[in-house]
């Protein structure tokens, strides 16, 4: 069997985090546990910038002693690729904020109603 | 120029240091943050102003001091400043209009607030997909948090369902943008326009993530429950800048991936919009709230936008003109409409009568309202015209259809709510309304820029540029001056009706036609405007909404385009449904007569649309040669002009329309504004007689729409208690006539059309005015709470049956010359079945008539009319003047019928009349109007002399002298006949008066209701299954679009 | 149950655009695109080891102000959505004590994770690392604090003078890209400050914006924490 290589890995995974955060997302009733799915989604959503950076047998985008040892100061021979690291950085700081703001949601949603059951936050229908 | 970075720079450095500034006070944060803003609105403003001026060419803003890709550029062109200075202008207006609603939440809210527009600023000019993520995040948290400027528990859930769809979303969009990145290498949006390594089964997919991701953020239908739900919860203040400014950013962010995504998904944009535009517009239909309701409306226009986007690429040059009016109308007026609501704060829509305490903004309502469904003067009835205009052109029909059903819809729940303000029954003594200046200043701005921008918006085209706007700025003047006595508004607009008149004369005059219609619309108007002196006080709203209805009807016949003429009718539909909404009872049926005016008008921009084609302008003579579709132009045509004239099956709204209106309005859209209908069917029959099609079928269903609408109104006349009921069945009927003769298309024929109309006009005028100015001495409508007024009102009824002489068509008066053309007509043409249908009629209209005389003026005077006064010399010098108009009429009808003959001559230049002196041949006979005159007069008085002499010696009876047999009549069925006059005749024809045609308009009525109120149930309410919509419709267009060819 | 079977569906689906996007993935075997224009020249024209930091604080620097928006936003929305009435402001809960393990090396590790977060930023460019980092560090100190003296007030002054100086320092900074280097947020000040490579004084005004980024970072997740520490007062 073909070896899997550990951007397929990452991918792969990656996609399996966003299934299963959606499956949370749509399947769960408790608001916590809602917003925790969203997290898994964005991590998911995460491994999958990165793994898709990701070149084999390189070094991280960092110009020190081991870029000059694998390329002879090629630098662009030797790295992978920064700008999706660059990208997860914004990216987890986003899903920072929303989560903490999701968070004060649920704090605001339980002294309503002494509930996190989320069908009871139905008041705007129809 | 101020370079564009420093919106960005100015928010940011204010937002951050407000931290530590904020210890200075809370007004002083919050005018720092509205100077900030009005910095923004200054820097965007000059872009815009440097772009109109020509000068100016689009600038890249590069960041870090590196080009695009290598670092994000933003640029500032035409589209950027337009749109970033809408969201900067209406963040200054909403943010002076939220002022201290921010002060209560503290510091901070104007922190965010600044942020949030900020936001907005940098998703309309970013050229970096990615940053664009980052953005909308930003106005996305921001908008999370704004929504909690107030307080409560449905604002906190709005809010969390909110943020639990843009996650979703988000999420969407995050893996489509980096897969983007992946396969091309760049996240530059120039970069990727047409990027050949998107051209594979991963970029498709990688573009259809961001797709989705952006068309989601447009709220489309059904996944948009969220949507509704923060336009509802959120502080209305605030749901004003979703619905506009965050609406405008995104529509625009749309804009700029569609780019990337190709035409190929032209298509798919344009239909979502359109299922959008109809679902939201048909679930509202059922709202009781106000709120959700303006949120159907909202997302409604979303979709229209969708549309126009979609569609783009049909629209040629016109597509700028259609988005910018279109978006604009939406910002200003709905933007203006949620700050409404956030003052008058009445929940239920019959709570909103309570907005009448404060007529001011009663106007501002309508203003709203008539701009967002399209009305004249302002934008979007100029942008909704080229929309239709352009898309007929292309053959884009179902389109055209779509646009007209949403807003038609629309229409229904608007004026439903409108009537509800205007007319409800005020009982909220417990609900009160505050009308802060803060709060008052923005919504007064928006409204001012709804009229100018209209005004602009019409000098964009060459027809629209024709339009003279003086007669509509004289009515906002009216407007203006409502407080002043009502002697001095109606000689103000008498005299206005007298010198536009005088004024339009030379233009007119060598266009009979024309002319004989404007003196109608402007003789009629000065008549029975004369009848208002008897009014006393202010008669708040009255001269405004008439004028308008003049001036719509004067620009009709003043129009040389059909976008003219269109203006015109939109005007009069408006101003005469303001004029019907006055009546006491009126409430329903000016709904009523609002949307079948509305269809109607549809029908006619339709059939405008499709006689445009082929044609590069709106010249109104485009209707004698239509090129293509030529049946269902003027089918379209004659349906749209037919729903004006009430014919059958669109006749319902007229009864109750006309009957319940006040006393001097009745003639004013009986006798008057019925003519406008009866115009356009002119018009449009003229353009069949020079069309090279071969249109008779068309004519000869005409016929039978006249005949049978004659029956059906006539019909209806005859089992009437309501005398005013009575006249406006009569209507109907005598408008069947006149179509009926019009359908003729022969000389004679028109002869007959044309007499009828002059004498429809006329009589009714005498006799709407009489029987209104009967109603205000005795207060019923009913004949049979009436009767022996003969002896308290001679002049009324002398009014009166000269009147039903007219009509019935009885030697010596006009009707009589209507009716020998009539004959002739009818059998020199051979249509004797319809012909009898018509004389059948006729003769329905002896027994309506008598009722007329004998239940109201013969018989019991009843005891409370005892101390009744003749009626109103105001109402008796115009219903005298018609009287005379009307001898003269009959007495010399050679003087009209020779001018209008040469009118016809010109479309039907054989089987005319022949003229000797007073005598007129046909070949079938010959008759004079003169002659027969003097002929019945001689008879008349030589029996009057005779009787006089025979009657020396009789008894003179009181009118009391009756006997009752020692009984005691209590119910005025017990004294004479007058109620239930013709119940034998009933039973004989009871079938022909059910009311077919109401239950048939019922049924609909009710399917759209249960459609609308099944429908909506897929807004459960719970956040979950927002998110499961949202997914769901990611998962039906992923297939519908890409699934299938992976 | 046709809840459940749309939910089944929605993930089958997604499943299967997935799958579509697996398939088409074929892994890099070079840089391409701007990815390789940074790594060329990403040295020479912004001066950081740390080409991430580089693409962050540099290149994409826009989206960093957006990103550190974003905290910021964040921290003012809940400070004004937790707000708590004047009477639940002056209440004093007392927590219950905790352990005297925890309290005691608390105040050893508190100084050294404070130490370690600032020296996390202040080498963004040169090792992993960076702003962000360093102030998630430097808040994970102050969560320490809080889980060891719950009973502690976080001076607010403090807070809010940290984060507003720092993040309008970065703003004043971006500005002066433009007036002395070619736009806002240009680093590099047209060459003049890049420095000597792999020094901690190098790479332009990166070091000075990834430290302010670290304090205001630091300072708004404290600011947070703080608003949901005290928000237990609500009642």
């Amino acid at each position: 069997m073909e070896t899997l290589e550990l951007g397929k890995i990452g991918l792969l995974i990656g996609f399996l985090l966003v299934i299963v955060g959606f499956w949370g997302i749509l399947q769960q009733k408790n608001i916590i546990k809602i917003i925790v799915s969203f997290t898994i989604l964005n991590t998911g959503i995460n491994l999958v910038m990165v793994a898709l950076g990701y070149i084999k047998g390189r070094t991280a985008p960092i110009i020190d002693d081991s870029v000059e040892q694998l390329a002879n100061h090629n630098v662009i021979n030797a790295i992978v690729d920064p700008v999706p690291q660059a990208l997860v950085l914004t990216a987890i700081v986003i899903g920072f904020g929303v989560t903490s703001l999701l968070l004060a949601y649920a704090m605001k949603l339980f002294r309503a109603k002494k509930t996190l059951e989320i069908n009871q936050f139905n008041d705007l229908k129809w | 120029m101020v370079d564009p970075i420093f919106i960005v720079v100015a928010a940011l450095g204010v937002g951050f240091l407000i931290g530590i500034l904020g210890k200075l006070g809370k007004t002083f944060t919050g005018l720092l943050s509205l100077l900030t803003i009005a910095f923004m609105t200054y820097v965007s403003a000059g872009w815009l102003l440097a772009f109109y001026s020509g000068s100016q060419v689009a600038e890249v803003i590069t960041t870090a001091g590196f080009q695009a890709p290598f670092s994000i550029s933003l640029l500032m062109g035409y589209n950027e400043a337009f749109l970033t200075t809408i969201v900067n202008f209406m963040g200054l207006l909403g943010g002076i209009y939220l002022f201290f609603n921010f002060g209560r939440k503290g510091r901070n809210a104007y922190v965010v607030y600044i942020v949030f527009l900020m936001g907005l600023n940098v998703v309309i000019m970013s050229r970096d997909l990615f940053n664009l993520f980052v953005f909308l995040e930003i106005t996305s948290i921001a908008t999370a948090g704004l929504i909690l400027i107030e307080d409560g528990n449905r604002t906190v859930g709005a809010g969390f369902k909110y943020m639990l769809a843009t996650s979703v979303i988000s999420s969407i969009f995050l893996l489509g943008i980096i897969f983007i990145y992946f396969f091309t290498g760049t996240l530059s949006l120039e970069d990727l326009y047409n990027n050949a390594n998107l051209q594979n089964a991963g970029g498709a997919i990688a573009i259809f993530l961001v797709m989705v991701a952006a068309i989601l953020e447009m709220k489309p239908f059904p996944a948009n429950g969220w949507g509704l739900d923060v336009y509802e919860g959120s502080h209305q203040g605030f749901s004003a800048l979703i619905s506009t400014a965050t609406a405008t950013a995104s529509f625009y962010m749309l804009y700029k991936i569609l780019l990337i995504a190709g035409a190929a998904w032209n298509y798919p944009i344009a239909l979502i919009g359109a299922f959008t535009f109809i679902g939201a517009n048909l679930f509202a239909v059922k709202q009781k709230y106000a709120r959700r309701m303006l949120s159907y409306s909202s997302i409604g226009q979303l979709g229209l936008l969708m549309m126009i986007m979609g569609l783009r690429e049909y629209l040629g040059d016109n597509l700028n003109f259609i988005v910018v009016t279109v978006l604009l109308t939406n910002v200003l007026a709905k933007s203006g409409f949620f700050w409404l609501i956030g003052m008058v704060k009445a929940l239920k829509l019959k709570e909103w009568a309570i907005i009448r305490r404060k007529p001011f903004m009663l106007f501002l309502m309508g203003v709203f309202i008539f701009a967002l469904i399209g009305f004249p003067p302002f934008p979007s009835f100029f942008g909704k015209w080229e929309f239709i205009m352009s898309l007929a052109k292309v053959g884009g029909f179902s389109w055209i259809a779509v646009i007209l059903i949403g807003s038609f819809f629309e229409a229904i729940y608007l004026f439903r709510w409108y009537g509800m303000a205007v007319k409800g029954e005020d009982i909220y003594d417990n609900l009160e309304f505050k009308t802060k200046l803060n709060k008052l200043i923005p919504v007064g701005i928006v409204t001012a820029l709804l009229f100018i921008i209209g005004y602009f918006s019409a000098q964009y085209t060459e027809a629209g540029a024709m339009i003279n706007f003086i007669p509509f700025i004289f009515v906002l003047v009216l407007f203006a001056v409502d407080k002043l006595p009502l002697m001095v508004k109606n000689i103000a607009s008498i005299a206005a009706l007298a010198l536009h008149f005088y004024m339009i004369y030379p233009n007119l005059a060598g266009d009979n036609l024309r002319l004989i219609f404007e003196v109608i619309f402007m003789v009629g108007g000065i008549l029975t405007l004369i009848a208002g002196f008897s009014y006393k006080g202010v008669r708040r709203g009255f001269y405004p909404v008439a004028i308008l209805m003049y001036a719509g009807l004067t620009a009709i016949i003043e129009a040389h385009t059909t976008l003219g003429f269109f203006y015109g009718w939109e005007l009069m539909t408006a101003g005469s449904y303001f004029l019907i909404i006055r009546g006491k009872k009126s409430m329903p049926h000016a709904l009523s007569y609002m949307l079948f005016s509305i269809a109607g008008a549809y029908a006619i921009l339709a059939g405008f649309s499709i006689a445009g084609i082929g044609y590069t302008d709106f010249n109104l003579d485009i209707l004698n040669n239509i090129q293509y579709f030529p049946n269902w132009a003027y089918g379209l045509l004659l349906v749209g002009f037919l729903t004006k004239t009430a014919s059958i099956g669109l006749h319902i709204w007229l009864p109750g329309a006309h009957g319940e209106a006040e006393s001097d309005v009745s003639p004013m859209v009986s006798a008057i504004l019925l003519k406008a209908g009866v115009f356009g069917v002119v018009l449009t029959l003229i353009g069949m007689t020079k069309s090279d099609f071969d249109l008779s079928t068309l004519a000869y269903i005409l016929g039978w729409i006249g005949a049978l609408t004659a029956l059906v109104g006539n019909i209806g006349a005859v089992f009437q208690e309501d005398a005013k009921r009575l006249l406006a069945y009569s209507s109907i009927g005598q408008l069947g006539y006149i179509i009926f003769a019009f359908a003729i298309m022969t000389h004679l024929g028109w002869l007959t059309g044309f007499t009828y109309t002059i004498n429809h006009f006329m009589y009714k005028a005498v006799l709407f005015l009489t029987i209104g100015a009967v109603v205000l001495r005795t207060g019923t409508h009913n004949m049979y709470e009436m009767g022996g007024l003969i002896k308290k009102m001679p002049f009324a009824f002398v009014a009166v049956l000269i009147g039903i002489i007219a009509l019935s068509g009885v030697p010596p008066l006009s009707g009589f010359t209507g009716k020998w053309l009539f004959y002739n007509a009818v059998i020199e043409k051979g249509w004797y079945f319809q012909g009898t249908i018509v004389f059948f009629s006729g003769g329905l209209a002896f027994l309506y008539l008598f009722r007329l005389i004998h239940t109201i003026f013969l018989g019991q005077l009843k005891d409370n009319h005892r101390e009744l006064k003749e009626i109103s010399i105001w109402f008796l010098i115009p219903i005298y003047t018609l009287i005379a108009g009307l001898m003269v009429f009959s007495a010399k009808p050679q003087w009209v019928l020779q001018p209008l003959g040469e009118i016809i001559a010109n479309y039907f230049p054989n089987g005319g009349l022949r003229w000797d002196g007073a005598f007129a041949y046909t070949q079938l006979g010959h008759w004079t109007g003169t002659g027969v005159m003097i002929t019945i007069a001689t008879v008349f008085v030589s029996i009057l002399i005779i009787l006089k002499m025979l009657t020396r010696k009789a008894h003179k009876l009181e009118q009391f002298d009756v006997v009752f047999s020692g009984e005691r009549p209590e119910r005025p069925e017990t004294t004479h006949i007058a109620y239930n006059m013709y119940a034998g005749f009933y039973k004989a024809v009871w079938p022909l008066t059910l009311p077919y045609f109401e239950k048939f308009w019922e049924w609909a009525t009710n399917i759209v209701h249960e459609t609308a109120g099944f429908g909506r149930r897929v807004y459960s309410g719970n956040g979950q299954a927002y998110m499961l919509h949202i997914v769901l419709f990611i998962i039906v267009l992923f297939f519908i679009t890409i699934g299938g060819s992976l | 149950m046709l809840r459940n079977f749309l939910i089944a569906l929605v993930l089958a689906s997604f499943g299967f655009i997935f799958l579509n996007l697996y398939n088409s993935y074929e892994p890099k075997t070079e840089l391409t695109g701007i990815a390789a224009h940074y790594a060329e020249n990403g040295a020479s024209e912004v001066g950081a080891a740390n080409l991430v930091t580089a693409v962050v604080v540099s290149y994409r620097s826009f989206d960093t102000l957006g990103e550190i928006t974003i905290l910021f936003l964040t921290a003012a929305i809940i400070s004004f959505f937790l707000k708590l009435s004047n009477e639940d402001e002056n209440k004093v809960i007392i927590h219950k004590g905790t352990s005297e393990i925890l309290k005691t090396a608390s105040q050893l590790l508190i100084p050294l994770i404070f130490l370690f977060g600032v020296y996390v930023f202040i080498n963004g460019h040169l090792t992993p690392g960076g702003g962000f980092q360093g102030g998630a560090i430097i808040a994970s100190g102050v969560v320490l604090a809080i889980m060891a003296n719950p009973n502690m007030t976080i001076n607010h002054t403090v807070i809010v003078w940290v984060e507003s100086l720092s993040g309008v320092t970065v703003v004043i900074i971006g500005v002066l890209g433009i007036i002395l280097g070619g736009g806002f947020l240009d680093s590099t000040l047209d060459g003049y400050g890049l420095g000597e490579f792999g020094t901690v004084f190098s790479a332009g005004t990166i070091p000075v914006i990834y430290s302010l980024v670290g304090l205001k970072v630091g300072a708004e997740i404290s600011n947070i924490l703080n608003k949901y520490q005290k928000s237990q007062k609500e009642s």
